[in-house]
């Protein structure tokens, strides 16, 4: 890396500060006690914390994130790890139109699906279930496509010399495919998990029942509860979006690399 | 054979969820948009094109159209010029540039009801952190989300600050894209910074730009979450967005035929700019000879 200027350093740290200063000070708020921050002092409390919890329901609203998002990228990486390799090492009657038809999701606008999702799990006796929120969300075209961009890079020797042991193609797939993709893997999952993480239009649709609350619906409705000026209680509020963002903001951390270069990889290649 | 029917097994339940989920909802929403229904009553009558004509003879429609317009038209100019300009300096493998990057990026991973709700306390009017700062310049305290001519506004500056960073990393990848030898060539030429830019820079990332202004476009017109929660697309429907109204329309009122009726709108003029996109990405353009 090459060197730089100090007064460049000091001047993009300050920038970086100054850009993410509302989060930063929502977060060192919901320490605040309520009284103390409309007399504009400070007084450190873990009360919106243990409120949002107990009172609140927030254990319960991430848990129910956590369930349902982890659900959806299971099942999700599953689904599309398994057509990418057909899609990827197989030639079939009907495959180019069938992976045609996978690429075209990308272009069609979820909210024309609203309704009749809607209508379709009302049906089946789905809605105010964990079912009912993670069913529509676990097929991923963008996944099941740039997983098979990336296992036609592997070479095609692999798969023919475990076919000649005597696998099946089930065996090729968990036991050369999928290993040699780890890192394509990888970064799809997390887009899937951080994607429904802070999904909100549907679990807002598909359930009413409050203890299935995700975190994204809990939130706005803690916050709604009060939606006139100078009554929300603004630390309790920001303890509540805390935890909300706190998550997915540790695993960005964790892999933020990775994440760019997934997403950059997705969209200008 | 058995091993004829593998690629279909393999591909068989993406496909399942795809048709139920995706492919048969089209067809259900054009079928929905020709009848009359609210949920409880047991028949669905067909009624032709009324929900279409009841929408283009309401105000709230146009109201809706007319503010994701204008939302378009000055959010997406905003953020891509912006995005260009901060990707020019951040283009750099520095720590700083690369700290910077990451703080700009962070918004577009972190959920958007929690930045709609630290934004509608950014511009509270009574606690909020920008009326603190105007007041105690004496500029006085603006009902930012109560205010019909500002309430738009506030939405635009929250989606360009949740955005703006992926346009950035987008931007920096275009950059990247650009040869080191033009940038030496031009600055041999004895070319200033701004002439280089215009002359070497903006036409080259001009591809990234188009696919930029078609994605956020499209994204425009999808924005949802921040107006929901921010303002119920109030006051008085300054911001009451196409997606805001369909949400209304559908579950809200539950007018099925009119809320699938603009379902299929939206639904045909995205997918028009999405093949518009494909046009795009699919014209590839080589910079080295």
């Amino acid at each position: 890396m090459k060197r730089e200027h100090p007064a460049f350093t000091g001047l993009a740290l300050l920038a970086g500060l100054l850009f993410l200063s509302p989060v930063l000070y929502s977060v060192w708020m919901s320490f605040q006690t309520a009284d103390a921050f409309y007399t504009g002092t400070f007084a450190f409390t873990l009360a919106n914390y243990t409120r949002s919890i107990s009172e609140f329901n927030f254990a319960r609203y991430l848990l129910n994130s956590v369930i349902v998002s982890g659900l959806v990228t299971v099942l999700g990486i599953t689904l599309a790890t398994l057509a990418a390799f057909a899609f990827a090492r197989f030639r079939f009657p009907g495959g180019d139109l069938l992976f045609g038809a996978t690429v075209a999701t990308l272009m069609i606008p979820s909210h024309i699906s609203l309704i009749p999702n809607y209508l379709t799990l009302a049906k089946a006796g789905l809605l105010d279930t964990y079912a009912g929120l993670i069913l529509p969300a676990i097929s991923n075209g963008f996944a099941a496509f740039f997983l098979r961009q990336y296992i036609r890079g592997i070479p095609k020797a692999l798969d023919e010399a475990a076919y000649m042991d005597g696998a099946t193609p089930l065996q090729v797939l968990w036991r050369v495919i999928v290993p040699l993709s780890r890192p394509a893997i990888a970064s799809m999952a997390l887009y899937i998990f951080i994607t429904e993480w802070n999904n909100y239009i549907w679990p807002l649709v598909a359930v009413g029942r409050q203890d299935l609350y995700t975190l994204q619906v809990g939130l706005a409705r803690l916050y709604s509860i009060n939606p006139g000026e100078g009554l929300v209680d603004w630390p309790l509020v920001m303890a509540a979006s805390t935890i909300t963002i706190l998550p997915v903001l540790i695993g960005f951390l964790l892999v933020e690399r990775h994440l760019v270069r997934g997403i950059t990889m997705g969209s200008v290649k | 054979m058995s091993r004829k029917f593998t690629p279909y097994l393999f591909v068989a339940p993406l496909m399942i969820f795809i048709a139920v989920f995706t492919y048969i909802p089209i067809l259900t929403s054009l079928n929905l948009s020709l009848r009359q229904w609210n949920f409880l009553t047991p028949d669905m009558p067909f009624v032709g094109l009324r929900n279409y004509q009841d929408l283009a003879a309401s105000s709230e429609f146009w109201n809706a159209l007319k503010v994701t317009t204008l939302f378009t038209v000055l959010s997406v100019p905003l953020r891509l010029a912006c995005a260009l300009a901060i990707a020019s300096y951040l283009v750099r493998e520095t720590l700083p540039s690369r700290l910077l990057r990451g703080a700009l990026f962070l918004p577009a991973v972190t959920s958007t009801v929690s930045i709609a709700v630290v934004f509608s306390w950014v511009f509270a009017t009574d606690y909020g952190m920008v009326n603190a700062g105007l007041a105690a310049l004496g500029l006085g305290r603006p009902q930012w989300l109560q205010d019909p001519h500002l309430a738009l506004f506030v939405i635009i500056m929250v989606n360009t600050w949740k955005q703006i960073g992926y346009d950035v990393v987008i931007y920096i990848a275009g950059l990247q894209a650009v040869p080191q030898e033009l940038y030496d060539a031009a600055s041999v030429d004895g070319g200033r910074r701004l002439h280089v830019f215009r002359r070497v820079t903006f036409p080259l990332v001009m591809p990234t730009t188009y696919f930029l202004l078609v994605i956020s476009v499209i994204e425009a017109f999808q924005v949802f979450t921040i107006v929901n929660v921010m303002t119920h697309g109030g006051p008085a429907g300054a911001t009451d967005m196409i997606v805001n109204r369909l949400y209304e329309i559908g579950f809200v009122l539950f007018d099925i035929g009119r809320g699938s009726a603009l379902a299929v709108l939206l639904f045909i003029l995205l997918v028009g700019l999405a093949i518009l996109k494909s046009r795009i990405i699919g014209r590839k353009v080589h910079y080295e000879a």
